[in-house]
């Protein structure tokens, strides 16, 4: 496979403070990476730099094999962009938006006519052709950004959150987008603050703090940093303090945590957790509503290597 | 692609209403106020025909008749209009400043004038050339043997009725500060109403270009991103600005001189073509600001607003004063002023017989239009940012 994206030793300050700061990774041909992070993680500030928008004080980026310059054209013919605000002309319509960006990229016309079709269909505007922007939701908005973003067919792809605030439906109709886009070759660079995306479309995820690498690798490898195995979840109206107490000296628990009626109790090695912990609250008669057991998720990952919530 | 981003920054210019407002609609709004804040000065400044009441108590002599006759005649150059009449309708008339005057023709001819205007001012120097020819007649007549000297008789009345026509003249320019035709005080505001229009382009290819600079905002990111040179995206974005802004200043000419009744004069051509490169010194303006500042659209949409405003005071246009003021004291400033060398450049069609301060002003305008779309695209070649 061939490497894509290699980024060395990318430092980018604002005013000595670092945005980014000594960032190396590289992304292969057909693969989507995943840059997972809280806001102010620094994951539009890498996109940035590697699009060549912003200046970076450090570090060498190479696209398909040469450097990343402002006035590199060659290599900006086969990348698309998708960025995290809507970037569509309000006095155009839905059609004649894709048609323009589409035609910074792709001269020939007819081709062209082909491809806008292609991306519409891609991301379910057949009805919106002739709507302008205003008369669209939220949601078709971002499909229409989407589709604005990837109609010339580019090689490498850089989707920076772009399922912020949208309804499900237009939530599953970009990811099954983006899922075809891989499909057809394309490879991926997918920015977001929600797991479950992640979880679901990348390859590869690199967990940003601060501008740093916290960790990186497939979602597998990334759920084996965590020394939890198992949490289980109870839904209790009341629970005593000392019940807390007594429950984080059972076996193989390392950490219990009860709020707003919700008790979670993380286990390191998950066997029987579940059935020791009901006939406990059997025997001690506390009542709960639901009670149920998950493996770690990502955001449990990125809790444990950050003290933070992913949606921070 | 230079032709693709034509096409569609005309759309997206043609379908924003606040910009058609200020190219199409505010200098249209702003000449049919001044056709009506300024026709009616004018029209009260109209030189009219003075009129006066003539008293003759003896049979007139044939110098007098002749003199008056032309000087009544209708015509372009008719300067009074007369009443005969007896004294006391005379002194009614004077009274009720329904005449300027009364000229009794006696044995010594005399005027009688209620004030000092400048209708008295013309009756008392047309009175006093008729009575000097007169006299200096009367003193050869007698001597006249040949027909080359009744034609010289002749003359000499004809040149005392020049010399009245050109007394008119000379007040009427007092009057108006303006010494030639179609330069009226309201031609004075039409002119710099198209040097504001022409700048006021700077609006177009300000919005024309910022949908290309990524620190405008997320399509100024896209834009930038894509392999569509700079220069491409800047040269066909200030072609479809420059339409625009033409077809504006077509709909500009067309309301003032069908609607409006403005006579341009003889020098159209010139005013158009003085005109086409304003337009485009302009859109340059628009550019260079948009490309050089590092601010908010809006405080760059304010910025140049200032700036044209500034201009087109500097340039007399609340004012013509002030353009005097600046060329005399500091001339540099309206050199490079593009408003007053659009405006200058109007004026030097009317105030001199040769076109080469014209010619000095359009060129003056098409150096700074190229020095500022050079540094635009120097500044905007491979240009990054420190911060989106």
């Amino acid at each position: 496979m061939n490497k894509v994206i290699e980024v060395e030793h990318l430092t980018k300050e604002y005013k000595k403070q670092k945005a980014v700061n000594n960032l190396s990774f590289t992304v292969q041909e057909g693969e989507i990476l995943g840059l997972l992070g809280p806001n102010g993680s620094g994951k539009s500030t890498t996109i940035n730099c590697i699009l060549s928008l912003l200046k970076f004080q450090k570090g060498k980026i190479k696209i398909f094999g040469k450097e990343m310059t402002p006035s590199a054209y060659d290599i900006k013919k086969d990348i698309g962009v998708v960025f995290q605000e809507v970037a569509v002309f309000e006095e155009l319509t839905v059609y004649e938006n894709i048609d323009y960006f589409c035609g910074l990229y792709i001269k020939d016309r007819k081709k062209r006519e082909q491809f806008i079709l292609e991306a519409i269909d891609l991301v379910g505007l057949e009805h919106y052709q002739k709507f302008y922007p205003k008369q669209l939701s939220g949601g078709l908005l971002r499909r229409l950004n989407i589709a604005c973003g990837i109609a010339h067919k580019p090689k490498l792809i850089f989707f920076d959150e772009p399922t912020v605030a949208v309804d499900p439906q237009s939530r599953n109709n970009i990811l099954s987008g983006i899922e075809t886009l891989r499909k057809n070759g394309a490879t991926i660079i997918y920015t977001t603050h929600y797991m479950e995306e992640v979880e679901i479309l990348c390859d590869r995820v690199m967990i940003l703090d601060k501008g740093e690498m916290i960790a990186s690798g497939t979602i597998a490898e990334l759920k084996k940093l965590t020394n939890i195995e198992e949490k289980v979840t109870v839904e209790i109206a009341n629970l005593k303090e000392k019940e807390q107490k007594k429950l984080k000296e059972f076996p193989n628990v390392m950490d219990v945590t009860y709020q707003n009626g919700l008790l979670i109790i993380s286990y390191k090695k998950g066997q029987n957790n579940l059935l020791t912990l009901m006939d406990y609250l059997k025997e001690n008669q506390i009542n709960y509503q639901k009670i149920y057991s998950e493996r770690p998720t990502l955001n449990d990952v990125f809790l444990e290597l950050t003290g933070k919530e992913l949606r921070d | 692609m230079f032709f693709h981003n034509f096409k569609y920054t005309f759309k997206i210019l043609f379908k924003n209403k606040s910009l058609i407002f200020w190219t199409f609609a505010f200098p249209i709004i702003l000449g049919t106020l001044f056709y009506f804040a300024f026709s009616d000065i004018e029209k009260k400044e109209q030189f009219d025909r003075i009129q006066i009441a003539i008293i003759e108590n003896e049979l007139p002599n044939e110098i007098w008749n002749q003199a008056l006759k032309e000087l009544s005649e209708e015509g372009e150059n008719q300067i009074l209009q007369l009443q005969y009449t007896n004294i006391e309708q005379a002194n009614k008339l004077l009274e009720e400043e329904k005449i300027s005057g009364i000229l009794i023709l006696d044995s010594e001819q005399k005027l009688i004038v209620k004030k000092n205007g400048i209708n008295e001012t013309i009756l008392k120097f047309a009175i006093e050339e008729i009575k000097q020819t007169e006299t200096m007649l009367k003193n050869i007549i007698h001597s006249i043997t040949y027909e080359s000297q009744i034609q010289d008789t002749k003359n000499s009345i004809n040149m005392t009725i020049q010399k009245i026509l050109q007394m008119k003249t000379e007040s009427m320019n007092n009057i108006k500060d303006v010494s030639v035709n179609n330069m009226s005080y309201t031609m004075i505001e039409y002119y710099t109403l198209i040097a504001m229009t022409c700048l006021y382009g700077g609006l177009l290819s300000m919005i024309a270009i910022q949908k290309n600079l990524a620190n405008m905002g997320s399509v100024g990111k896209r834009s930038a991103t894509s392999p569509t040179t700079k220069k491409t995206m800047i040269l066909s974005s200030l072609l479809s600005s420059y339409l625009i802004q033409l077809i504006g200043i077509i709909l500009l000419f067309l309301y003032t001189i069908f609607v409006l009744n403005v006579d341009y004069g003889n020098h159209f051509s010139f005013v158009v073509l003085l005109t086409l490169v304003g337009c485009f010194a302009g859109l340059s303006l628009g550019i260079f600001l948009a490309s050089t500042l590092k601010s908010s659209e809006n405080s760059k949409t304010g910025i140049l607003l200032a700036i044209t405003m500034f201009g087109c005071f500097l340039s007399g246009m609340m004012g013509i004063t002030m353009k005097y003021v600046v060329d005399k004291n500091i001339p540099f400033i309206n050199r490079i002023n593009p408003a007053n060398l659009i405006t200058d450049g109007f004026y030097a069609l009317y105030y001199y017989d040769t076109q080469t301060r014209f010619y000095h002003n359009v060129i003056g305008l098409l150096l700074i239009s190229c020095f500022l779309i050079f540094i635009s695209i120097l500044f905007l070649r491979r240009q990054t940012y420190d911060n989106l």
